[in-house]
């Protein structure tokens, strides 16, 4: 029986990860799971944001305030809010929390750091890539270089930045 | 007897000492040209980078059976020589260990990349037999990246 590259074990990681992955452009699972986490993460920050507004409105004035999520001051502060999680996590290190997590990062399209300008232009063409049933996404499972229809507006591209040979050898050093 | 053969004997003792008289005068010859010699000026006037020039490196140590130098060494005593925070200091190990040494926590991400890591070949390898092109692993990384890796 071989052995195919990516094979996952349910006691170790897959076979893939014996050589290093830094570097090379991050798949479609990889950058799905980290956007998913990340949706949440932020609209969850942002959900805890309006009950402490809340609170504290109550606190201070004893008025009741009731957030409606069709109220169009909330769609905007919504969507500033998220313009800023993304395009500052993306200016500042390259990567959210959701990409923290799952150890991928977004760089240049010649592979050196993302500047602010590109984080700015990158997530304001995110929404870009749903429109369609989300055929700006093709691109990470067609193209040569794993870009979606943002990353290629932006000039950017999504890589592996966690160092899979040192978890081997964590794995491997536990015996 | 045979006269001849009384002859041949003392020809065979008369070649005999004489083979033991060159014999000697050689070994003494050898014995004063080496005394005589001064080998590290002799070495000094040896190009020894042209004589390594023409070693077949991978051919001698084809001809070396690495399993019988090895059973003869004793390993521990040479691992005793080595002075691990010096190698520790001076190279990545250092890194690797203390990559290596992690917590829990590094523990379940790990876990969490492989596992993300492994569905994305998995995804890869379909899209690759769906299109008809062999998968060979992840593409990258970016030219920048190979660049600066390599200088």
């Amino acid at each position: 029986m071989t052995t195919h590259a990516g094979d996952a074990t349910p006691s170790g990681p897959p076979a893939v990860i014996r050589a290093s992955l830094q570097g090379k452009y991050s798949g479609f699972a990889s950058r799905f799971t980290a956007f998913a986490v990340d949706v949440g993460v932020s609209l969850g920050v942002f959900m805890l944001a309006l009950a402490a507004i809340s609170f504290a409105a109550k606190v201070l004035t004893g008025a009741d305030i009731a957030w409606n999520r069709g109220d169009l001051w909330v769609i905007i502060a919504d969507a500033v809010w998220q313009f800023t999680y993304f395009a500052y996590s993306w200016a500042a290190s390259g990567r959210t929390a959701g990409m923290a997590l799952f150890g991928v990062r977004v760089v240049r399209d010649d592979g050196t750091d993302v500047s602010g300008r590109r984080a700015v232009v990158r997530t304001l063409a995110l929404p870009l890539s749903f429109l369609f049933l989300g055929l700006g996404f093709a691109g990470i499972l067609l193209g040569d270089r794993r870009r979606a229809l943002h990353d290629v507006i932006a000039g950017t591209a999504v890589i592996y930045s966690w160092d899979a040979r040192a978890a081997r050898l964590r794995f491997l050093s536990r015996g | 007897m045979d006269p001849f053969e009384r002859q041949r004997l003392a020809d065979g003792r008369v070649v005999t000492r004489r083979e033991a008289l060159a014999q000697a005068v050689t070994d003494r010859a050898v014995e004063l040209v080496v005394s005589a010699l001064d080998v590290n000026a002799l070495l000094d006037r040896v190009d020894l980078n042209a004589v390594l020039d023409q070693v077949d490196i991978n051919r001698l140590l084809d001809r070396i059976d690495l399993d019988r130098l090895l059973a003869r060494m004793d390993l521990n005593d040479l691992v005793q020589h080595i002075d691990f925070d010096a190698l520790v200091e001076q190279t990545d190990l250092g890194a690797i260990i203390a990559a290596s040494s992690s917590g829990a926590a590094s523990d379940a991400l790990d876990v969490v990349r492989s596992q993300a890591v492994g569905l994305d070949e998995f995804i890869a390898r379909w899209i690759g037999r769906l299109r008809r092109r062999p998968y060979s692993g992840p593409p990258g990384p970016p030219d920048g990246l190979r660049a600066r890796a390599a200088s």
